[in-house]
């Protein structure tokens, strides 16, 4: 039915009845909104056959191959093409500029039964998304790409666009555009497509034929369909040039002719030699056309899928640890806020230890504790610091004001965070790597353990913190032994947690010793 | 411990990881993510435990990518979800405005750090809470929560994919990188006793698809700021949803009363919920005539100086706000008439404090107390700003108070 008949028909009728529209007035009228006719699209314009095409395959495919159209989805996002989502009866998303596939990701992730088809323009595919089309072709995503190229950027009035041959003319390109274009098939063999076609809508029949094949290929396929864009595009270049502006339609039929005299039929052709011919002046005079690329290729939601049991045996393993968590009763005497900095450098387990030390207190003495580190620069470069709070009452200040204890392991961190502790404060150093200078702060108590010496003769330097740690807990008492030993044994791994808890003890019973 | 991959009991657990496991618990299934500080946790966390769960996780190209793959991921029936920090969330808004226009639930975590631009990537700040109510191009309304510890994070990202189901819309939670980066206890209940809301949803079958009105504009109360069901692909509605101005439908309606129709839709169904979506906490504002009014870590550090300053006699109350939008107009309104100032700290120059300013209208004094970014408020600059909105005098305070703004 020509399209002026099908407006006559249409016109007037309310959104309400929408199954009025399906009356059997042309076979592919089951797949249109017929409600949203007529379109918004230009006589002469390659739109109206790109659509065609594309419903045609799906038909095809529904009486083939026992598609249920219900599972395809279309997603498009901005420009002449985009309004292709709007048009056909189908789940259908029209999204913002360069967006859809992101979008269509989504979706195919998600439930993997959807066909999900892209449909939009160069601009929008190459331009504003061009990232989006390069990574999802990059994962071999199990979607059709289908960008209908006219060269330019139409719905705005045909500016230059990442498809714009070069020496062409548009309404931003009036000297002749000095930029390059993309060959759309050889970025998306390169990106990672497996599956690359090129059509003009000249080749219907064809083009439909390569789109049930694409729409069938498992993997990420991409179709390119040359239109013409009667309005803007033709109006600057040579298929169109000299033709009454107010003929539209005969501007696109030139088109047509242009394609038939210039395309070329190529199946195979390396996606590199695809790129479109122009003389110097931009006008195109050869397109190659075909199916480039086929080939199967593992697709990337079965790839995702192939982890998730290795996923969970991993969770088993972790649930086993967590389960075997002792229940301690807690404690219930008094815990004044104990402030503690840990310094050393990247390696000792500085920041483990900060952790640890949080963890008993709240996982197994039963009160409060906030761990922060050190982020950023500062802890790259060597240096390691973090800083634990302790309380028996909610911490509202989350950071050290006057840090009470520090559990020190370089000489850098000694310089760095010594002059903050509080006066009458407990420093702790490995003695092995911190030499106190004569100036030392007299008014801190300070002790001593050679941690690093005492890990390496149970056979495991790397166990010094824990060392650290049972100093720690002998001296300043802020958190039980039991606690920390607990702990400790959450958080290494288990080849090395006897000779942690073995550390951790030595560093105690030297704490003990002290102290008496 | 619960079986099916679902963390329970208690732990101690970094911010971050406590917003995937909220997440997770309530049953998002889906996370698009881009790798930033200081969010990236929650994207390592997701990656590791959602297939844990049959879970998808994805890293996409960037986060204009990430926002539409969970919105095409809500699509697809699964709750889900995305996470960043200040650059990121910019690159966000783009596709935050196609979520609210499609009515899409999901959830983005914003774990702010200091700006603008590249700004203090490791550092806090709070400077992103007015690019979170008007950050997309547009009118809308958005729904925004602020927690104050990795226990608050873990429960209001559970609550934030209640709402966002509830209302059909994104939901944001605005942490930083101080929460985000704090390792504290956080208590996981059991599945059972959370409360879970999905969204209202037609199946295959439920309604004629001929019938079906993706936006119906009221339910059959006919009450204005109904949240009417959502299909999802692939149930045979045959639905359209686009980001232009449309009709019930879901198509195009490029006109004025379609835009003044469309509009107030998105809206009011939050206005409308106002009441419901609101959540304070407050303490002592019965006798306050001072009120510590902050949010998010800063409120958390303000708890300090505000018993500091009742122990010097001055009647100081404290209220936090969990909701940050839609904002609790109403209460601020009626403190005002009653009080003598409130006391605003914030990591920003003062961006909350505006709307404390609109809705105090001259009735009460309102005190900014800011720091820049970079590092948490110190207890002595809100101390300080209490006590001179109470009058009385204030020793010498480090020189981080002369960053103190009067307003
Ligand atoms: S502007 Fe060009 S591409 Fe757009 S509808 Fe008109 S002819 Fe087609």
């Amino acid at each position: 039915m020509a399209e002026s008949d099908m407006r006559l028909e249409h016109s007037g009728h309310e959104p309400d009845s929408q199954s009025d529209w399906v009356t059997g007035l042309h076979p592919m009228d089951v797949l249109l909104r017929g409600e949203r006719l007529p379109h918004i699209w230009c006589q002469g314009c390659g739109l109206g056959t790109a659509l065609t095409t594309f419903i045609g395959a799906l038909q095809w495919l529904e009486k083939n191959q026992n598609w249920d159209l219900d599972k395809v989805s279309v997603v498009s996002g901005i420009g002449c093409t985009g309004r292709i989502a709007g048009y056909i009866r189908l789940d259908s998303f029209h999204t913002t500029h360069g967006r859809a596939i992101p979008f269509a990701t989504g979706l195919k992730l998600v439930n993997s039964e959807l066909k999900v088809v892209v449909i939009s323009g160069d601009g929008d595919i190459a331009g504003i998304g061009g990232n989006h089309f390069i990574h999802a072709a990059r994962r071999n995503l199990d979607i059709t790409v289908i960008c209908v190229n006219n060269f330019n950027y139409g719905m705005t009035g045909g500016q230059s666009g990442p498809t714009t041959p070069h020496g062409a003319r548009t309404v931003t390109a009036q000297y002749g555009n000095f930029e390059h274009p993309f060959n759309l098939p050889y970025l998306a063999a390169a990106g990672g497509a497996s599956f690359v076609a090129r059509w003009t809508v000249l080749h219907a029949r064809r083009l439909e034929w390569t789109l049930r094949e694409a729409m069938m290929h498992s993997g990420f396929s991409f179709v390119e369909i040359i239109a013409p864009c009667s309005t803007s595009y033709a109006r600057w270049n040579l298929e169109g040039r000299g033709l009454d502006p107010q003929k539209l339609g005969r501007r696109g039929l030139e088109v047509m002719k242009h394609y038939q005299q210039v395309g070329k039929i190529g199946h195979d052709t390396h996606p590199k030699d695809a790129a479109i011919k122009v003389n110097e002046k931009g006008e195109i005079n050869a397109i190659v056309e075909g199916v480039f690329l086929n080939e199967p290729k593992p697709e990337f939601r079965a790839a995702i899928k192939h982890k998730t049991q290795i996923a969970k045996e991993r969770w088993s393993a972790a649930k086993k640890v967590l389960d075997a968590r002792l229940k301690l009763p807690g404690r219930n005497d008094v815990v004044e806020r104990t402030e503690v900095q840990l310094g050393g450098f990247g390696g000792q387990g500085i920041m483990s230890a900060g952790r640890i030390i949080g963890q008993a207190a709240t996982l197994y003495d039963k009160i409060e504790a906030c761990f922060t580190q050190s982020y950023g620069p500062e802890a790259r470069g060597g240096a390691a610091g973090s800083q634990v709070v302790v309380a028996g009452e909610p911490i509202h200040h989350p950071h050290l004001i006057a840090p009470t204890s520090a559990i020190i392991m370089s000489q850098e961190a000694y310089v760095k965070y010594v002059p903050n502790l509080t006066s009458n404060g407990t420093l702790l150093i490995d003695d092995g790597l911190v030499t106190l200078p004569e100036d030392h702060r007299q008014d801190l108590k300070t002790y001593g353990i050679p941690a690093t010496q005492i890990a390496e003769e149970l056979g495991n330097a790397r166990a010094a913190n824990s060392a650290m740690l049972g100093f720690w807990a002998a001296i300043v008492g802020a958190v039980s032994q039991a606690a920390m030993r607990q702990s400790l044994a959450d958080s290494v791994p288990p080849k090395t947690l006897e000779v942690n808890l073995k550390a951790f003890d030595v560093g105690f019973d030297k704490g003990v010793e002290v102290l008496k | 411990m619960s079986d099916k991959g679902l963390l329970t009991g208690e732990h101690f657990l970094l911010g971050d990881y406590a917003a995937a496991e909220g997440a997770i618990l309530v049953g998002c299934r889906f996370f698009a993510g881009y790798p930033i500080t200081p969010a990236t946790e929650i994207a390592e966390r997701m990656s590791t435990r959602l297939p844990q769960v049959d879970g998808i996780y994805i890293q996409m190209e960037d986060e204009l990518a990430s926002m539409n793959a969970i919105l095409g991921a809500s699509w697809a029936g699964a709750k889900s979800m995305t996470a960043t920090s200040g650059p990121g969330f910019s690159l966000m808004m783009e596709n935050l405005g196609l979520g609210i226009m499609l009515e899409t639930p999901c959830v983005l975590v914003d774990v702010q750090r200091g700006g603008p631009s590249t700004g203090l990537p490791t550092l806090v700040g709070q400077q992103d809470m007015m690019q979170a109510r008007w950050g997309s191009h547009g009118d809308y309304e958005i729904i925004a929560l602020c927690p104050s510890s990795p226990q608050e994070l873990f429960d209001l990202t559970i609550r934030a994919f209640n709402l966002a189901e509830k209302f059909r819309t994104p939901v944001l939670v605005m942490t930083d990188a101080e929460i985000g980066h704090m390792t504290e206890r956080v208590v996981i209940p059991q599945p059972e006793e959370i409360e879970i809301i999905n969204r209202p949803q037609v199946r295959k079958g439920d309604v004629e698809p001929d019938h079906f009105r993706i936006y119906r504009d009221t339910d059959t109360d006919g009450v204005e700021g109904t949240v009417s069901p959502m299909a999802i692909a692939g149930e045979g509605y045959r639905f359209h949803v686009t980001g232009l101005i449309h009709d019930e439908l879901g198509y195009p309606a490029m006109n004025a009363e379609s835009s003044e129709w469309n509009i107030k839709r998105l809206v009011n169904k939050i206005r409308a919920h106002r009441d419901e979506i609101i959540q304070l906490e407050e303490q002592n504002l019965d006798d306050a005539e001072i009120i510590v009014v902050s949010y998010g870590i800063s409120a958390r550090t303000s708890q300090w100086p505000i018993e500091q300053a009742r122990k010097e006699g001055i009647r100081v109350g404290y209220l936090r706000l969990i909701t940050i939008w839609p904002f609790p107009e109403k209460r601020i309104i009626e403190l005002a008439k009653r009080i003598r100032a409130f006391v605003v700290p914030e990591i920003n120059m003062g961006q909350i404090c505006l709307e404390v300013e609109r809705c105090a209208a001259g009735q009460a004094q309102v005190l900014g107390v800011n720091r820049l970014g970079g590092d948490i408020l110190e207890p002595q600059q809100v101390l300080s700003a209490i006590r001179k909105a109470a009058g009385r005098s204030d020793q010498p305070q480090t020189d981080l108070q002369n960053r103190q703004t009067e307003r």
